[in-house]
């Protein structure tokens, strides 16, 4: 029975093409860790340098961005601060893809929304000197283009990001985004 | 000898800065948990030494592999010090090291865009 259940587990994340899951507290040590496999999984793979990079890069962003922005934190009492989120990376269909989520309170929906909506619908060009304007402080973080994070995200995926909000409850929503490559 | 010298750790570059002959060198990745931490110190001692130069050949090498969003918000600022320490009578010569066509290139060439004074090499690999 626990086989079973686990092996079933295992097989949902097969089906949709999941190599890499973590569902928990997101710390520093699970991105250095899981990264550091991530790596090297690439390489087995013999992914050209590029992508693999590439996917490294997105996967340190997306991490960073639930240890830094989950609403939803296991409290340990006191610091360090144990962010819950979820991460999947796998290959489905020929696209590589790396997708986190976490909750994000309800409030903060509308902003990040369109803030990802303004980074979705810019091109290569749009994207670069957003990116720039953001490093240099022209534009704050969060305001127009959200954090730089974001920006670099959708700069390295290069067959594009989606994202989706799904309500919890009243005071908090389910955030997700995925970089596909 | 005034020197900073500092080992890479598993997400933070090697540094090697020798302020007597204003040779500098970042080396490695760059993806701490927090930038401002690792950065902070090195711009202050930066900040403080370059702020005394004048007529002077400063050559600083960039050799990074990879380096997060947060680190690069940090190497620009690095860029621009960099740039005020040209335009203040120096002989600044930035060398960016890294693997031909990686995107570490096209982010050096983007920071370099603002260079005036400072000049700006890169140095690409195979």
């Amino acid at each position: 029975m626990l086989a079973e259940e686990m092996y079933a587990l295992r097989q949902v994340l097969s089906r949709n093409g999941i190599g890499y899951c973590y569902s928990g507290c997101m710390t520093e040590e699970i991105l250095l860790g899981i990264g550091n496999a991530i790596r090297r999984h690439m390489q087995a793979r013999e992914a050209d340098a590029k992508t693999s990079r590439s996917v490294f890069a997105v996967f340190v962003e997306q991490v960073q961005n639930v240890i830094r922005y989950s609403a939803e934190k296991l409290d340990g009492g006191g610091p360090p601060e144990m962010p819950f989120g979820i991460l999947a990376v796998g290959d489905l269909d020929g696209d590589i893809f790396v997708s986190c989520g976490n909750l994000v309170a309800a409030a903060d929906v509308p902003r990040l929304r369109a803030n990802l909506e303004t980074i979705r619908g810019l091109d290569k060009q749009g994207l670069k000197s957003l990116h720039k304007d953001v490093l240099r402080g022209d534009v704050p973080e969060g305001s127009k283009g959200a954090g730089v994070g974001f920006i670099d995200i959708a700069r390295r995926a290069t067959r594009g990001i989606e994202f989706d909000f799904t309500p919890v409850d009243e005071a908090s929503s389910f955030f997700t985004l995925k970089a596909l490559f | 000898m005034d020197t900073l010298k500092i080992g890479a750790s598993a997400r933070t570059p090697e540094v090697d800065f020798d302020f007597d002959a204003n040779v500098y060198r970042l080396k490695g990745e760059c993806y701490p948990e927090d930038i401002a931490e690792f950065f902070a110190p090195l711009m202050d001692r930066l900040r403080e030494h370059f702020a005394r130069l004048r007529g002077a050949r400063v050559d600083f090498t960039f050799e990074l592999i990879y380096f997060n969003s947060s680190s690069a918000k940090a190497i620009l600022g690095l860029f621009d010090l960099l740039e005020q320490t040209a335009k203040a009578g120096n002989d600044v010569a930035i060398v960016w090291a890294c693997e031909e066509g990686d995107d570490i290139q096209e982010m050096g060439e983007e920071f370099a865009e603002d260079l005036t004074a400072a000049k700006f090499r890169l140095q690409l690999g195979e």
